[in-house]
């Protein structure tokens, strides 16, 4: 017998620690938050760290706070009235839901995709520069530079270069979506929220925006809520398991999936009854 | 099954796909242990017909091993198994690869039957006895093990591989004396040696069944490493 564990032809990239992430790893840090529609707790003291420059998953059935949480990242649930929250998001050490927090200039940090792709009845153009526009920029050659830049970061620019000024509503789904994360980056925000970003697509147009995600976490920190167990599997490089505003079991992508620890996620996983 | 909680699956097909890999991997692993003991009653009794007939056999596991991998592979397309069914997956799919070698082993000692003994070339494949006995008995507690799931019986079955290695050892130097003897009887002795060779190596097929256990109920990778780093577990 070989006296000595096997080193297993491990991945690439070296695992992170999500127990004892360094402060410069961290992109947000999310610290017994609690969130009430009214009478009823949407979440139970969610406590968890995102690092940067990877892809975070919040995997869960309906109705379990994933996309509660996800809104909570960049104060979009701040337009829902009887919402209440607790507890603090920080992001570079400052919360987000502090007292002089400037929620516009939050939400360019913190950039958000929807479920179905939401472009304005505008050109494709600009629908990208949107964003530039609204900050004041109106310079040309910037603007036009961020449009080829955003749009090969988000793997459209080849598709539609020589129509940039057609309607953006002329584009299938797919591209449309890819557009709108073109959009969203356009203005360099730092973290990318994804909200069941494929799921009104079709698998191959799912599979571009997935390997867009995989090429967007080299400048972005992206989370992203999906009903597709498999697509967390595919994409994310940790996964974090909800159940009833409650998280459940927060680990690494590969762990989660093939040996979790609580009785709760591998019932999920696998598809058995709670 | 005690650990094996194939059921509860929303999936009602998709429980019955588990159920089905199960039991043919039961069936499978009782032909195995069906054969090694016909092929070692073969040897020491002589029975051409016997062994002729373990022989003629072996392709019935030959047969199991590839519908199993099939149903696994079918089983991976469609429904993409995670956590606890991925790993059994995993674990079945290494298994009766090995129950397949074993099956061959088998074979092989059963070929020694076929060979024309004298009665003294006879005694001398007595010596196989105690170690077929012991492999045979390690091989029916694996299953054991392997039906259940049952992590601590395949840690104990793992540690006990030692003692047939012990004898495999102690077997061969014996042999090895006589053939400095009476080199005469070299031919006859490997035979012998061949057969011993087999249940040896059915020894350490069975302990990589256990390794497969093991993984399955810790999801920890014990191949290739010391007896202690098991322990920890």
């Amino acid at each position: 017998m070989i006296s000595v564990t096997p080193k297993v032809a491990a991945d690439s990239e070296t695992k992170i620690d999500l127990s004892n992430l360094s402060p410069e790893q961290v992109a947000l840090d999310i610290n017994n938050l609690n969130l009430y529609y009214g009478q009823k707790q949407a979440l139970q003291n969610i406590t968890m760290s995102i690092p940067k420059g990877q892809v975070t998953a919040f995997i869960g059935p309906s109705g379990c706070g994933k996309s509660t949480l996800l809104r909570c990242i960049n104060r979009m649930n701040d337009l829902v009235d009887i919402c209440r929250i607790e507890g603090e998001i920080n992001l570079h050490g400052e919360n987000i839901y502090g007292k002089h927090v400037d929620v516009a200039a939050l939400r360019r940090q913190v950039g958000m995709v929807f479920q179905r792709p939401n472009p304005f009845p505008k050109s494709i153009y600009e629908n990208v520069v949107y964003g530039l526009r609204i900050t004041g920029n109106n310079n040309r050659r910037e603007l036009d530079e961020a449009v080829e830049k955003s749009l090969r970061s988000a793997a459209l620019w080849d598709e539609v270069k020589d129509r940039l000024h057609e309607s953006a509503l002329g584009l299938s789904g797919g591209q449309q979506q890819r557009l709108v994360i073109a959009r969203a980056i356009a203005i360099e925000p730092e973290v990318l929220l994804l909200d069941e970003p494929t799921s009104a697509l079709d698998p191959i147009s799912t599979l571009t925006i997935e390997e867009l995600i995989n090429d967007l976490k080299k400048q972005f920190t992206v989370v992203i809520v999906t009903h597709n167990m498999q697509q967390a599997a595919r994409v994310s490089d940790q996964t974090a398991f909800m159940y009833m505003g409650d998280l459940i079991e927060y680990s690494d992508t590969n762990t989660l999936f093939t040996t979790p620890v609580k009785k709760k996620t591998e019932d999920y996983i696998t598809g058995r009854y709670g | 099954m005690d650990n094996v909680n194939v059921g509860r699956h929303i999936s009602g097909q998709f429980n019955e796909d588990l159920e089905r890999v199960i039991n043919h991997v039961m069936q499978m692993g009782g032909l195995v242990e069906k054969q090694l003991s016909e092929s070692l009653q073969a040897v020491y009794e002589a029975d051409q017909d016997l062994a002729k007939k373990v022989q003629q056999n072996d392709y019935q596991i030959n047969a199991l091993e590839v519908s199993i991998d099939d149903e696994c592979t079918r089983i991976i397309a469609k429904r993409q198994p995670a956590a606890g069914d991925l790993r059994l997956i995993m674990a079945v799919v290494k298994t009766i690869a090995d129950l397949e070698r074993i099956g061959d082993e088998a074979q092989k000692i059963a070929k020694v039957a076929m060979e024309s003994f004298s009665s003294e070339q006879k005694d001398m494949l007595l010596n196989l006895d105690n170690l077929g006995r012991h492999v045979l008995e390690f091989l029916q507690a694996t299953l054991d093990a392997f039906t259940r799931m049952d992590f601590d019986a395949a840690v104990k079955i793992h540690k006990s591989d030692n003692k047939i290695d012990r004898e495999y050892e102690a077997l061969m130097r014996q042999l090895m004396t006589y053939m400095m003897e009476d080199p005469r009887s070299i031919p006859r002795i490997m035979s012998v040696i061949w057969s011993a060779r087999a249940l040896e190596r059915i020894g350490d097929r069975c302990q990589n069944i256990c390794e497969y256990i093991i993984y399955f109920v810790k999801g920890k990778v014990v191949r290739h490493t010391t007896p202690e780093d098991m322990e920890k577990l």
